[in-house]
């Protein structure tokens, strides 16, 4: 019986998974080697659309393997098994300055995987296949909590399971506002996680907060029934970073059985509003690249000579994972790393620490396979809107990000998970 | 080669009906130590899980957090195993998995079985052992097809889902110690929740109800077109979805037929109404929408919907491209009343019932050859597509091999033996349905006039075995006939 050609088979699997779990996409029933554009495409809660693609040739099975193949040009190329989410950037024609952050937690991201014919132009033509696949911060069974106690504003991720867990503070930094999405993730690896709000976009200045707010903050995730009181880490990125230091080192009633830096940052920040963050509206050492973006790297720099500003990081005493890009153009982050592996290392410490630096990534070292974003808006004090410049360049902040999250879970798990101590180094 | 265990059910313990998890109550948490415990937040969802102090167990010690379980993938697609691991555990202890469903009636279904923890402290049921509980031996997946109808609950539970567009959500959990009624007798060491789909992302449900015709469409994601499946039940009736679902997530549009037992279906509800026509129209319908490529149609029936597959494959004047036939006959087993195909009711006549000594009615004889109706008999040498027919070699509901082995006959004779293919599977029963899926060797039947429970055989294990590989199976069938 003879019958038409039967059109193409896209599969993606998981169809149902994770956000930091890998997918493959396979393309079949394809003409042998034909040239074909695999896109992938999201409409955000914020109802901008992004989109990744990359232009395949099938071969003589009439296949096509992002898992195997070489890419040949589009937002990614050579091989790479999870371009089509790293890559995603907004569509042409987008506002500008757009950054891609989950603010519901509780449903899945979902993303149209396309094929279509040919390389040039292929936006025209329509799918000859399409798939949707959702991609999850929470999994089933975790449990979302929000808190309003003793003062501490965030939402508090909970296992499924009698527990006891470990625990961890999650902390975003001088963007402000309550970000969910890692401490759901987090609680997906058998946290139980506080993402905690400090104040809101744009307020840090009149911030009336007091460093004792950060250290209610981790009693309460310790005294929580289902939580390990003496395994309870700290995770900040940014400014996050600085409040995580800080207490690490010299909080009296705050113990973190490990802490983790990202965008090593370690001004002291023992008062939010007096914190050197309002250096931010200092005008001299600011620069601004081509496009008008704010660079801020070099503002911080003149912080490093001044030790009343800085978090005295040999007095730690649990384990630190200092995680950072090279090309971070928001913060001196490598200056920054430098100092506080120098001070440690004069206070004979430095066996508790794991330096991860990344040449060519940026500021905003995220969970895996999430857009890089180099440059986007921000609100800084005063509610004014600018663009600033995080840095990096897609495929190698990318790595770092798929990197530096496996090397922290591992981490965490060694640290709040498992029973040995750091031993120091002969 | 798989072990089974006696077929007894769970031994009854007068566990109270269902073991429900307590969404509705706020639970204060006993902690054994020093702590006490200050109501430190206000819920705004409900604990999930409760301890007991009862008992003093190592794990309560402060010193150490609870063990990990993790599932992965956490949400699958029914056909897809999971890999459950458990890790931060003391070597070479007893530990015990529970898994727990709700079906979509409310009925709990439970499995459990018996581990020994490695030298590193971790248990992986895609490496290890069970030594005891719903399985034995290394089975991945034997949580999933061990589940058994919880003690205490209703008679003659078959677990099947209603609404496919919600998955099953499966508790898992680990116990201390090697025990049979986890709740009563240890200590919960950790769980994770997996969910189970039949519908993948993107793919669509479409009720149809048109020219008379009563089904369930799913159609995949994507502008197609795609080949496509016409899906027949048994003669139990109603309109399951689960299958016609799975094969859409797996990339093929399919029309789950309704076709006896339906309240859409012109009556009696016990007798076959719809004809030779109404098989015709529904394949048509099928053919013709645009999402379909109309000559890549195939025909899936079980039990009574493989004596119906084969009617439409020589008598409805279409052309499937491939027929897959499960445990069923190759004529009616109710006797005709026209030329059509529609019959008579379907109860009147338990000459060839069989009954065992608990009243279960067994229904083989009844699709022996000698006894189907003879006019009703599909002259498979007018069969021009490929066919594979799947046996249960312990099917008590139909005299599976016996057909097999006159469509077989009828092919060869009339030289088109390349046509055929048959699985055969040992310890295998009637019900040979998407894996991963518990076996039910007998289930309610009817409760008018009268309850009837009726056997279906095959043991877990076994029965097990064939659902995966029969699957597997299928897909390639399919994939070779509709796709190439």
């Amino acid at each position: 019986m003879s019958q038409a050609a039967a059109p193409p088979v896209l599969c993606v699997a998981p169809s149902r998974a994770l956000v930091d779990e890998k997918i493959t996409v396979l393309v079949e029933n394809l003409p042998p080697g034909s040239p074909v554009t695999v896109r992938s495409h999201h409409h955000s809660d914020d109802q901008d659309d992004w989109e990744a693609y990359a232009h395949y040739v099938s071969d003589h099975r009439g296949v096509v393997s992002v898992s195997d193949d070489m890419s040949f040009g589009g937002t990614y190329s050579g091989v790479e098994p999870m371009g089509l989410l790293w890559s995603l950037r907004p569509v042409p024609g987008s506002r500008t300055g757009l950054r891609l952050r989950k603010k519901n937690v509780c449903t899945p991201l979902l993303f149209h995987i396309s094929v279509h014919s040919g390389h040039e132009g292929f936006r025209e033509r329509p799918p000859l296949a399409s798939a949707l696949i959702e991609r999850w911060y929470v999994a089933p069974g975790v449990q979302r909590i929000d808190v309003s106690e003793r003062g501490v504003r965030g939402t508090l991720f909970l296992p499924p399971g009698p527990g006891p867990f470990p625990g961890v503070l999650d902390m975003w930094g001088g963007g402000g506002g309550l970000h969910e999405y890692r401490a759901a993730l987090l609680a997906c690896h058998g946290y139980v996680a506080l993402a905690l709000e400090y104040f809101k976009p744009g307020e840090l200045k009149s911030t009336d907060l007091e460093y004792s707010y950060f250290e209610t903050a981790f009693n309460l995730i310790q005294e929580h029934p289902r939580v390990m009181a003496d395994r309870v880490g700290i995770l900040g990125l940014s400014l996050g970073s600085s409040l995580a230091l800080s207490l690490a080192a010299e909080s009296k009633t705050v113990q973190p059985r490990a802490c983790i830096c990202i965008g090593s940052n370690h001004c002291s920040g023992r008062s939010l509003s007096g914190s050197p963050m309002v250096l931010i509206t200092n005008p001299e050492g600011m620069r601004v690249d081509e496009n008008n973006h704010h660079i801020w790297r070099d503002m911080a720099l003149s912080i490093l000579e001044d030790e009343s500003k800085l978090v005295d990081v040999g007095k730690m005493s649990c384990p630190l994972m200092v995680v950072n890009g090279a090309d971070d153009q928001n913060w001196p982050s490598t200056e920054m790393a430098d100092d506080i592996t120098r001070r440690m290392r004069a206070a004979g410490k430095e066996h508790l620490l794991t330096r991860l630096e990344y040449p060519d990534a940026g500021h905003l070292i995220e969970p895996p396979f999430s857009p890089h974003f180099r440059a986007t808006n921000f609100m800084v004090p005063g509610r004014q809107k600018v663009i600033l410049l995080w840095g990096g360049q897609t495929k190698p902040h990318s790595d770092a990000q798929e990197d530096s999250w496996r090397k922290i879970l591992s981490f965490l798990q060694q640290h709040l998970y498992g029973n040995q101590c750091p031993k120091a180094k002969l | 080669m798989k072990n089974t265990l006696p077929l007894e059910p769970l031994e009854h313990r007068g566990l109270r009906k269902s073991i429900v998890l307590r969404r509705h109550t706020m639970i204060t948490i006993q902690h054994m130590g020093k702590v006490k415990i200050k109501p430190c937040f206000s819920l705004q969802r409900q604990l999930a899980s409760v301890h007991r102090t009862g008992g003093a167990v190592r794990w309560m010690s402060r010193n150490r957090p609870a063990p990990l379980l993790t599932a992965a993938p956490v949400r699958a697609i029914i056909d897809e195993p999971i890999s459950i691991k458990g890790q931060f555990l003391p070597p070479y202890s007893p530990v015990t998995f529970c898994a727990r469903l709700h079906c979509d009636d409310g009925d709990l279904w439970e499995a459990f079985a018996h581990y020994n923890t490695k030298a590193d402290g971790t248990v992986n049921l895609t490496r290890d052992h069970s030594v005891g509980g719903s399985y034995l031996g290394c089975e991945p997946m034997g949580l999933f097809w061990g589940l058994q109808p919880a003690p205490g609950g209703r008679e003659g539970l078959r677990l099947r889902k209603k609404n496919v567009q919600t998955p099953y959500v499966m508790h898992i959990s680990l116990w201390d110690g090697h025990v049979s009624s986890c709740e009563r007798q240890s200590t919960e060491l950790a769980a994770v929740t997996a969910e189970r789909w039949y519908m993948a992302p993107g793919v669509k449900r479409i009720e149809i109800r048109q020219n008379g015709i009563v089904g369930t469409l799913f159609l995949p994601p994507g502008p197609g077109p795609f080949p496509a499946m016409l899906d027949l039940w048994g003669m139990g009736g109603g309109l399951p979805e689960y299958r016609s679902a799975l094969f859409a997530s797996r990339g093929y549009a399919s029309l789950s037929l309704a076709y006896i037992g339906h309240k859409d279906l012109p009556g009696p509800h016990n007798s076959l109404n719809v004809g030779d026509l109404y098989f015709k129209s529904a394949f048509q319908l099928l053919q013709g929408l645009p999402q379909v490529c109309a000559d890549r149609v195939g025909v899936i029936g079980l039990s009574f919907g493989v004596y119906l597959a084969l009617r439409i494959a020589t008598q409805c004047s279409v052309k499937p491209s491939c027929l897959i036939c499960i445990n069923g006959p190759v004529g009616s087993t109710v006797k005709l009343r026209n030329k059509d195909g529609m019959t008579e009711p379907n109860d009147i006549d338990p000459k060839y019932w069989t009954c065992d000594h608990r009243g279960y009615v067994g229904f083989r004889e009844v699709s022996l050859p000698a006894n189907l109706h003879p006019e009703s008999k599909v002259k498979v040498e007018n069969i021009n597509c490929p066919l594979m027919y799947i046996v249960g070699e312990d099917d008590l509901s139909a005299s599976s091999k016996e057909n097999a082995y006159l469509i077989e006959e009828g092919l060869r004779a009339a030289g088109k033996s390349h046509l055929f293919t048959q699985l055969s599977y040992h310890g295998a029963g009637h019900l040979i349905e998407p894996p991963y899926t518990p076996n039910s060797r007998a289930s309610l039947w009817s409760v008018k006039p009268k309850k009837l429970i009726t056997l279906w055989g095959g043991h877990l294990a076994p029965h097990a075995v064939a659902q995966e590989d029969a699957w597997k199976k299928i897909l390639d069938f399919v994939e070779n006939n509709l796709r190439r």
